[in-house]
């Protein structure tokens, strides 16, 4: 049992956090997106969300399927733009995509013809860094995410979860200030998804990078983040925050702390009509 | 490679399966692919020989494998044969290289920007039916009876596949590895060398060996018409002179030539393209 004062302090479900503006790292502003042309009837896929992260925070966006939650991660990344609102990195609109803010994607997005190392060097290499000092990092980094031994290997001669540990050391490399995380673990097996959620609980205190980390999974955002975004679907808004008072790093044990599951349980029976509906 | 260690095995433990290791030869040299292929050849000249050699094919008609292969080593030993063959080859390789240029490139950019593959397709999509034996009489009218008039028909028979193979390569390249490396601030030059090109070849350099395929077949089409050497010009040739067997021995080299370039190249793509699912088993 963890014996933390903050624990027994209630979540306050809806209140943003109180930070000084120096602080937001990330501030999202009465965003919306529409897709569609004049010809279609348009679809909403965000709705005036206005969301400020905090550096070092880790965000997780909840919600179910149709919610917007990738979309919004697809705009923070500058592969996409927003229909309206405002989106700031430091105070500095968000227009492309940029090393400042790296992708880790559901389906790996491995480079396939590249080894691991290869892959790893790509953003290093993107920089203009001498070779061997690319390779170096590289090394270090595999080693982080624990695929030592693998540096010569295809993603096709590794498992799914070897994959995602060499994609989250491919957005590592380039030192970025954000990690963009799109339900990265959504397509693993139920236990490599819990070993991999322990792995990053670990990596993003030790990297202290801020992360938004898109999930449709309750525990899964509960567990990783100091913040639930909860979304909902049609059209997508922010629904609810919950601040999350658990210490970090995260461990295991932390799953069972009464608090945890209380958390995860009331936000699963908010959550279940809108789930219903979506199916 | 695990057929030896299996036989391996199988010598390990003598008795019981003494016989199983008697029959392990046969079953293996069936099991590999190129003593496959060459029993399949074999066949077809066993059967080839014995029509006309039971005579139920008129020697006139149809020569047998034998005065095929004869006919074929007078003509490399007169040196006769590599003239033509390699006047075939020469003008296959420039035309096809021309192919490859405009091809890939009309790819590339069709397949990269949507906007201008509506203005072009259309175009290529309206010439791509026509057949290169169509375009001989204006061919001639443009270039003349040389090599240049084979180039072109070379070039229009391979360019086509050369295009289609590339813009769709582009045009299914995965948007979330194009999006990976531009958040990893890949460079234009890192996007197209790292990323786009060697994801876009498992798709590419089939196109590519079907475009020469097809080039073969159309520089011995222009030979037949509008040359004065090479393979086509060398049956068109024996044909006039009544040399039913060296008109077979010409029909002969183009088939083993194409098979030759279409295996060399299918080694090339296996060795480049080996992290693909399509290159796996």
């Amino acid at each position: 049992m963890l014996a933390n004062a903050s624990l027994m302090s209630p979540a306050a479900p809806g209140l943003a956090p109180q930070f000084s503006p120096e602080d937001v790292q990330i501030d999202i502003r009465n965003v919306g997106k529409v897709y569609g042309s004049k010809v279609e009837a348009p679809v909403i896929a965000l709705d005036g969300v206005t969301l400020r992260i905090r550096r070092g925070e880790f965000i997780s966006l909840l919600g179910p399927s149709g919610c917007g939650k990738s979309t919004l991660l697809g705009i923070i990344a500058g592969f996409q733009s927003a229909t309206s609102g405002q989106l700031l990195q430091d105070g500095r609109p968000i227009t492309k995509p940029d090393p400042s803010r790296t992708v880790v994607f559901q389906d790996y997005a491995l480079f396939g013809w590249m080894t691991v190392q290869q892959n790893v060097e790509f953003g290093l290499k993107a920089k203009g860094m001498p070779k061997a000092e690319r390779a170096e990092i590289a090394r270090a980094l595999i080693a982080t995410v624990r695929l030592n031994g693998f540096e010569d290997k295809f993603p096709h001669q590794m498992s799914g979860g070897m994959k995602q540990r060499a994609a989250i050391a491919r957005a590592l490399a380039p030192d970025p200030d954000i990690l963009l995380m799109d339900e990265p673990f959504g397509a693993l097996d139920a236990q490599t998804r819990v070993l991999l959620q322990e792995e990053i609980a670990r990596i993003s205190s030790e990297a202290g990078k801020t992360v938004i980390f898109v999930t449709h999974g309750i525990d899964e955002a509960v567990f990783l983040a100091d913040r639930v975004v909860v979304m909902s679907p049609r059209p997508g808004r922010v629904r609810e925050e919950v601040l999350v008072p658990l210490p970090r790093p995260r461990t295991a044990e932390m799953r069972s702390d009464p608090w945890f599951v209380s958390t995860v349980n009331d936000l699963w029976e908010t959550l279940k009509p809108e789930w219903q509906k979506g199916e | 490679m695990g057929a030896n260690a299996e036989a391996g095995a199988m010598t390990a433990v003598p008795d019981s399966s003494a016989p199983a290791a008697r029959k392990m030869p046969w079953s293996r040299l069936l099991a590999d692919k190129s003593v496959r292929a060459g029993l399949g050849l074999a066949a077809f000249f066993a059967f080839w020989q014995a029509v006309t050699g039971l005579g139920l094919v008129d020697g006139f008609l149809l020569p047998s494998p034998f005065a095929v292969a004869q006919a074929l080593w007078e003509m490399a030993l007169d040196g006769s044969l590599w003239i033509h063959l390699a006047a075939s080859l020469q003008r296959v390789a420039v035309g096809f290289l021309l192919a490859c240029v405009v091809g890939l490139a009309l790819g590339l950019v069709c397949g990269w920007w949507r906007s201008v593959s509506d203005f072009v397709r259309p175009v290529v999509e309206a010439l791509r039916p026509i057949p290169p034996l169509a375009w001989i009489p204006i061919t001639i009218l443009w270039f003349g009876l040389g090599d240049a008039a084979s180039y072109f028909l070379v070039f229009l028979g391979a360019v086509f596949p050369a295009f289609v193979a590339t813009y769709t390569a582009v045009r299914g390249l995965d948007r979330n590895q194009m999006n990976a490396a531009l958040c990893l601030g890949a460079k234009p030059w890192q996007l197209f060398w790292d990323v786009l090109i060697p994801a876009s070849l498992p798709i590419i350099l089939p196109g590519l060996r079907i475009a020469l395929g097809v080039g073969w077949m159309c520089v011995v089409t222009a030979e037949l018409i509008a040359a004065q050497t090479g393979l086509g010009y060398l049956i068109q040739q024996s044909r006039m002179l009544f040399q039913i067997n060296n008109v077979v021995a010409g029909m002969v080299t183009i088939g083993l030539v194409g098979f030759a370039m279409s295996a060399i190249l299918e080694r090339i793509e296996r060795r480049v393209n080996a992290w693909a699912p399509s290159e796996r088993n």
